[in-house]
Parts: structure tokens; sequence; C-alpha cells
């Protein structure tokens, strides 16, 4: 950028001989002010979260909710391996009632009348 | 300048990429902004040893603003001459004018360029011992004008007054500075061969 210089202007030999002194940074000050920049960057600045090293199988369980509702899914899993090889008594008949099963196809046989006793409690 | 590897960056962005972590952003910034820093306090308090850790604390304080930089206010470079004349003057007031900056060794230690002559050397330092003759703040607007070269608009946003302001400094400045280099061109003996 350049500014004008009145002419005649006395002191325009003086600010062009200062310019030209101007004083250079020595390297032992930049090193310096480098490493204020380096130790107040990690100071203020969060590190970047580290990528995963277990790859898919961290993703998947990041995915679903992390470990804790990875500990869920696991005891929900064994327990319905559990209620299947070894079921309560009355859950077939439940389970049937639910699902819609023989029950119901009984009840379509029931007449009308009966079906009337039936709602009401057949006291 | 070897560390300035993202030329194209302006100072703004390249703050914002050291605030987000940039391992680069601040050497850059640092190759950039840290000479006209030093230049402008060795002018401002004539004296190397102090300007050279007047720039380490302006540049800290950058480093520190960094995460909080709003780049629609100033721009680095702005900000930073603001900062460095603000501890400059804390330092010329702890001073307290005791020492004269005239009195002050080395008041030009710039290196010295294949031109330099010591009728410019003599110019040199017979300027700088007038500009510590001047009040502060006309001493920073004839700095900030004449040798920083900057434009009144970046001047008056730097010194938080009105161009008219700056303009009116840097003329007074500037009319003080003759009357004392004039005086010193008689105590020294030594002519200006360039004036017109």
């Amino acid at each position: 950028m350049t500014h004008e210089h009145d002419s005649p202007n006395p002191l325009a030999a003086h600010f062009e001989a200062l310019k030209a002194r101007a004083p250079e940074p020595d390297a032992a000050l930049m090193a310096r002010i480098v490493a204020d920049a380096d130790r107040e960057q990690a100071v203020h600045v969060a590190p970047p979260p580290r990528p995963s090293r277990s790859g898919l199988l961290a993703g998947l369980v990041n995915a679903l909710g992390g470990w804790p509702a990875m500990a869920g899914l696991a005891t929900a899993a064994v327990a319905g391996v559990w209620i299947g090889a070894a079921p309560p008594d009355g859950l077939t008949a439940m389970a049937q009632q639910m699902m819609g099963g023989d029950t119901a196809t009984l009840m379509i046989d029931v007449d009308l009348e009966s079906a009337f006793i039936l709602a009401e409690g057949a006291s | 300048m070897p560390f300035d590897d993202q030329s194209e960056i302006p100072d703004s962005a390249l703050l914002t990429l050291y605030a987000n972590g940039d391992g680069t952003a601040a050497r850059t910034l640092t190759a950039r902004l840290a000479p006209r820093v030093l230049a402008h306090a060795q002018r401002l308090l004539g004296n190397l040893a102090e300007a050279e850790e007047v720039t380490q604390e302006a540049m800290l304080r950058l480093w520190r603003i960094a995460p909080d930089w709003r780049s629609d206010e100033a721009t680095p470079r702005t900000w930073l001459y603001r900062v460095t004349a603000n501890l400059c003057t804390d330092r010329l007031r702890r001073r307290g004018r005791a020492e004269p900056l005239d009195a002050v060794p080395e008041p030009v230690d710039g290196a010295a360029g294949p031109a330099d002559s010591l009728q410019d050397r003599t110019r040199a330092e017979a300027l700088q011992a007038a500009l510590g003759q001047l009040p502060e703040r006309q001493r920073q607007a004839v700095v900030l004008r004449h040798l920083e070269e900057l434009a009144n608009p970046e001047i008056a946003e730097i010194m938080g007054v009105s161009v008219e302001a700056v303009e009116s400094l840097v003329a007074r400045g500037k009319r003080a500075l003759a009357a004392d280099l004039s005086a010193r061109r008689n105590e020294l003996g030594y002519t200006d061969d360039t004036r017109t």
C-alpha cells in the first residue's frame, strides 16, 4: 500500500530510512511465539475423537447405544431362549389365545344364545 | 517466509483453523503478523528487547482469543495493532518517562539493507528519537500512517477514533517531528540532501 507524500516533504527521507531498518523477528522469538500457540491450542482445543480400533464390532455397539444397551439386549436374549426351552405352565394356552388358535375356532361353533350366556358369566 | 504455506487463506480464517486444532495455521499467522507487530512495537517503544516481549505477549493474546474470535468485528491484524499499542502504552507509563526514548540505547536496530548508508542510519535514528518525544497518540498515528503505511480508516479503527481525528493527530505529529528533526539536523550537523 502506498500513501501520498507531501512534496516537498522534509520528513520523507527520514520515514524511508526508518522503514528500511525495520527489525525482523529472529528465529528464537518466532519459536517462542509458536510454542505459545501450540501450548494454548492444547489447552483450549479439545482433541479430535480417536478413531475406533475395533472397527465393525465397535461401530455396531455404538449404533445400538453402547455397552449398557448391549447388556440389556443380552439379558433379553437369554430370557427369550430360557422361556422357549422351558415355558412356564399356562403360557402355551395364553399364547394360543393371544395369537388365535383352536380356542377361537371352537368359539365360532358356539350358537348365539350360548355365546350370550358365556359373555354374561354363565353363573 | 518459511512457515507460510497457506498463503491464500485470510488471517481470520487461519485463526479459526487454529482454534479448530489445525497444526500449521499458527505458524502461518506468526510468519505473517509477528514481523508487523515487532516493527510497530519497536517504533513505539524505541527498544528492541522490550518490543520482542510485547510481540510475544500480543501474539499470546491472539492465541487465547482465538476460540472466541468473531470475524465480523475486526481483522487479526487490526486487533493486533490495537493490542500492541495498548501494551506499549502500559510499558511507557510504567517507564514514567523517567527514561526519555532518545536516551534508550540502540533506538534503531533493524537489519541494514544494501542501500543503507551512514546518513540513512543517522536519519533513522533521528526520526526514532523524535518519535519518542511525541505524545503517545500522535506517535501511534504517525507510525501507523507513515511507517506501517495503513489507510486512515484502518488507523481510526485501531485507535478507536474518527478518521478526522486521525488526520489531525498525524498532521500535528508531523509538524512536531519536522521541528524536532530540524533542530537535530543543526545539532548533529548532517544535511538532508534529499530535500527538495
